[in-house]
């Protein structure tokens, strides 16, 4: 189980986020939804470590972590596919997934990634900058499957790929959540999203405005609640 | 055959070593995206070290090898590692400053401590071995070879086999990344540094029994690895490894056929090969092979704060005021000191509007102020090649000989430009670095330019001269130069005046062109030349224009310069040595960003500031070059020492809040101050875009 708690957090540029707090239970998905820069990203980067906030606790089950940094918050098992590209453009599919693999765990990880993925055998010795735009981000992906995560944390995964490419990657992800792996699940595609979460957040100007299972939400509620935070 | 192996055995031992010092700058190249312009003075560092336990301590030499590995390779790598982190965000020309600034810093402390004149190492390693025909393959040779190919292997198997090996490529494209993947950045950064300084610290002691421990030698023998580097394209690790056997072996043999010519220029081949190579890798190789590491993070300069026109023109006013009243106020004694200064400002200031305006770096500027120097010298004296350049019975006026000085340089900007032209920033830097030490090495000594060890000649208007016999010339010359308005030159006070007066002339010329077309196009050019091109501008004349336009007032500000002392040499360690060059960057780095006062603070750091006190303490004097590393360093990390963390996190807020007024409702200011950035809203069946936040307002 994830837990952040009164997160308050944000860059030089200013405070993002104000008083967060949301809880990912274990075997559940949760959808992170709003606005551009609602604060989404800076959510999943404040709970993987890569940004410490200035208050509020990261709990991983029940064990405080804040203030950990990301490598040591990943070996938790807390796993970021951030948003763009999570892959490294220079390197081989290959080398791409050894690094994504617990160390020492290669040849299990290589056969999870490539049978889930058979596109990433076929590409092994390409280097992954050279790929296309689907095939790195099934690439990015790869790193939910073969690093035995605990909780994963999607930044819009779907984002600029074709609408067939997207529902591909939305298969694998409820397979991966019938696997028994947490998921927190920022997307723009608000139906599939709410289709898949067993419990939904929506976050505007950096605030929680709702949180509650999505059978209490509609998706033009959603849609409009987006519009207003736009008006206002 | 015989004779062939009589090369191939030292060159093969000495291409390993270049291999070793290739390698360690690929390696920390390739894993921080910082080039270290000072892998060559760690080198020598680590051979003084070396010296200082070997000889001078009397110490057994594996413990004074392990301590110098100790010392300078791990402990260096470690501080380097720092520099280079803190320097991961900063634009390529500010990571060249601040290691350039290092090979500064460690080159005035070797030499300030040890004096100029080279240590002899001793031969720590055996030199006696089989013989093969009538060449002695000695052991020590053998170990040397051994030892870095080892190292070499050792690394190819790490690099294709490891994790760590892995995340060491990993950790240029993402560090973020890596550490979201359980690795930590630092480790992996930390590691590669010390992997190199050790390869560079190695390199270093193992040169030294063969050249002696000197650090101007070393650090031009291991810039040799530059030119092995460059055959592996600054990435690939064989194709180093094999370019720095080939680099070892040629310059084994070629001087077995060039002395046999009488050309000083192709005696001095040899040891140009490793820039030759370079130069032609760099003309020569698509640049889409070459492309730069680690820029995508850059952060953009600021530009200085600019003020209102009333206040640049009444501010530039009192500064040449000031300048005007310099010969009346100062000791009479100290006068030529000034004239040099002003001399030195027309060069910063050449220097300065490259890399301000267009981003670019020349690391060859006192090359182009050599060429003017001859050129205008010459012209007004001897001539070259024994051609008077006599207009009835006059020589070249002294503005007419500058100006030509000037125009000869551009031809070489433009030479120099070939690779800015093609290739991204940091090579450019690599380039003009290696032009310098090229033309100092092949062409200073020539008879066009300086002539071997004798002087030229460089009268003030209406001067007498005489020039002994030369090389090409074997009767004496004697004369007048030209007059210029009847005044008399000999005075310091009317030299410092036209000094000045071309210094006006050259201050106008930055201004005009930062406020035309130009300017305008190289700023943008500077911030994104991919979207300029996109506009239809044409970056590759650009680049080039302004390259020319430095090279011509540097060639300008040599011609002057010269005139100070009425004399030029192109000496090794004097006026116009390639060092100089660097230090010019380093001062020119840490004396700011504006045009033309940063250029004069830069000459009278460079110039004036040793003959006062407490500054012209002979220590003081002895340490200068440290002090200048220092401080470009420090000016170059500064903007990544975030001086906000004193106030620690809770109190960034409160600063934050503060600034924002306060209260609840700044939070909603700020995030409405956000760039505005179309809103999508996507459902898989049909995609909506809604307006901008802009709009909606
Ligand atoms: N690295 C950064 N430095 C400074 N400010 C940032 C940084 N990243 C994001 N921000 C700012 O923080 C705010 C929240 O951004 P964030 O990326 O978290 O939004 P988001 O909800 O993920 O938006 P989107 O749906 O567009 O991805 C924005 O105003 C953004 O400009
Ligand atoms: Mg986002």
């Amino acid at each position: 189980m994830l837990e952040l708690r009164n997160i308050t957090a944000g860059y030089d540029t200013g405070t993002v986020l104000r008083d967060v707090t949301l809880t990912v239970p274990d075997n559940a998905t949760v959808a992170l939804l709003g606005p551009n820069g609602a604060g989404k990203t800076t959510l999943l980067r404040v709970a993987s470590g890569m940004i410490k906030p200035y208050s509020g606790q990261i709990l991983i089950d029940g064990v405080d972590v804040t203030g950990d940094p990301a490598f040591k918050i990943s070996r938790k098992g807390i796993i970021h596919v951030p948003e763009g590209r999570g892959i490294f453009p220079s390197l081989s599919v290959t080398d791409n997934i050894l690094l994504q693999c617990p160390p020492g765990d290669f040849k299990k990880g290589f056969k999870t990634a490539t049978t889930t993925f058979p596109r990433l055998g076929e590409r092994a010795r390409q280097i992954a900058r050279t790929m296309s735009g689907g095939e790195q981000q099934m690439l990015a992906l790869s790193h939910a499957y073969v690093s035995n995560p605990h909780v994963v944390l999607l930044d819009e995964v779907s984002m600029g790929l074709a609408p067939k490419i997207v529902e591909e990657i939305f298969e694998y992800l409820t397979d991966l959540g019938k696997q028994g792996v947490a998921q927190l699940l920022v997307e723009q595609y608000v139906g599939q999203a709410l289709k898949m979460a067993d419990y939904v957040y929506i976050l505007d100007r950096g605030r929680i405005s709702f949180a509650g299972e999505p059978g209490e939400i509609s998706e033009e509620t959603i849609m409009n609640s987006y519009l207003g935070s736009l008006a206002s | 055959m015989n004779q062939f192996l009589n090369y191939m055995v030292p060159g093969v031992a000495d291409g390993s070593v270049y291999a070793l010092a290739a390698i360690g700058l690929v390696l920390t190249y390739k894993t921080s995206g910082v080039f270290n312009f000072a892998h060559g003075a760690l080198a020598a560092t680590g051979a003084y070290v070396f010296y200082e336990g070997y000889v001078e301590q009397g110490w057994k030499w594996p413990f004074a090898f392990l301590v110098s590995l100790l010392v300078v390779g791990v402990l260096g790598g470690l501080i380097l590692e720092r520099l280079a982190t803190l320097l991961a965000s900063a634009p390529t020309v500010t990571t060249v400053v601040a290691t350039v600034g290092l090979l500064v810093l460690l080159q005035s402390l070797m030499t300030a401590i040890y004096g100029a004149s080279d240590k002899k190492s001793g031969d720590f390693l055996p030199t006696n071995g089989p013989r093969v025909g009538d060449v002695t393959i000695s052991y020590g040779e053998m170990m040397i070879t051994g030892f870095c190919l080892g190292a070499a292997l050792a690394l190819f198997a790490f690099f294709g086999r490891t994790r760590m090996g892995r995340a060491m490529t990993a950790v240029v494209d993402d560090p973020n990344l890596l550490a979201l993947q359980k690795s930590n950045p630092a480790v992996v950064r930390r590691l590669s540094w010390v992997l190199g300084s050790c390869f560079a610290t190695i390199s270093g002691m193992l040169l030294a029994p063969k050249l002696g421990v000197s650090v101007g030698v070393l650090v031009l023998i291991v810039i040799a690895a530059y030119g092995a580097a460059a055959v592996g394209l600054f990435e690939n690790l064989p194709l180093t490894v094999a370019g720095a056997f080939f680099i070892g072996i040629l310059v084994n043999y070629l001087p077995s056929q060039t002395q046999k010519t009488q050309s000083l220029f192709l005696q001095s081949m040899p040891r140009n090969v490793p820039f030759i190579v370079l130069l032609l890798v760099f003309l020569f190789v698509p640049a889409r092979m070459l492309t730069e590491r680690g820029v995508r993070n850059a952060r953009r300069f600021k530009p200085p704060k600019a003020f209102s026109l009333p206040v640049t023109a009444a501010g530039l006013a009192a500064l040449l005021g000031l300048m005007i009243a310099v010969p009346h106020v100062v000791a009479e004694t100290d006068v030529t000191v000034y004239s040099a200064f002003v001399a030195y400002a027309i060069i910063f200031m050449s220097l300065g509007m490259l890399v301000w305006m267009s981003g670019q770096i020349s690391l060859c500027h006192l090359g182009f102020a050599a060429i003017g120097a001859t050129v205008s010298g010459k012209l007004m004296t001897l001539g070259f090649f024994g051609w008077l350049p006599l207009v009835g019975d006059k020589t070249v006026s002294w503005p007419v000989a500058v100006i030509i000085g000037g125009l000869v340089a551009i031809p070489f900007g433009a030479i120099v430009a070939i690779p800015a032209i093609r290739l991204a920033g940091i090579y450019v830097a690599i380039a003009t670095f290696g032009f310098g030490i090229l033309l100092q090495q092949a062409f200073y000594l020539a008879p066009v330019m300086f002539d071997g060890a004798s002087l030229v000649q460089h009268p003030r208007p209406g001067e007498e001269f005489s020039v002994g016999a030369t090389s090409k010339r074997f009767e004496p010359v004697e004369g007048t130069s030209a007059g210029l308005f009847g005044i008399d030159f000999s005075n310091e006070k009317n030299y410092y005046y036209l000094a000045l007066s071309v210094l006006v002339v050259m201050a106008a010329i930055v201004l005009l062109v930062q406020r035309s077309r130009l300017g305008a196009l190289l700023r943008a050019m500077a911030d994104s030349g991919v979207a300029l091109e996109a506009h239809g501008a044409n970056t590759n004349v650009m680049r080039i224009i302004v390259f020319c336009l430095s090279a011509f007032m540097a060639g300008v500000g040599g011609g002057v310069l010269a005139g100070v002392t009425q004399s030029a040499s192109g000496n090794p360690g004097g006026t116009f040595d390639y060092t100089v060059s660097l230090i010019f960057v380093a001062v020119l780095g840490f004396c700011g960003r504006r045009p033309i006062l940063s250029p004069i603070l830069a000459a009278f750091a460079f110039q004036v500031i040793k003959i006062y006190p407490p500054f012209d303490d002979p220590t003081m004097i002895k340490y200068r070059g440290v002090m200048f590393g220092a401080l470009a360093i420090f000016v170059a990390v500064a903007p990544a020492l975030n001086l906000n963390t004193l106030l620690g996190t809770r109190g960034k807020e409160r600063a934050l809040d503060a600034e924002g007024g306060g209260g609840g409702s700044s939070v909603r200011d700020r995030l409405d101050v956000t760039p505005v950035r179309p809103v999508t809203i996507r459902t898989v069946e049909e995609p909506v875009l809604l307006g901008s936040k802009g709009s909606g307002a």
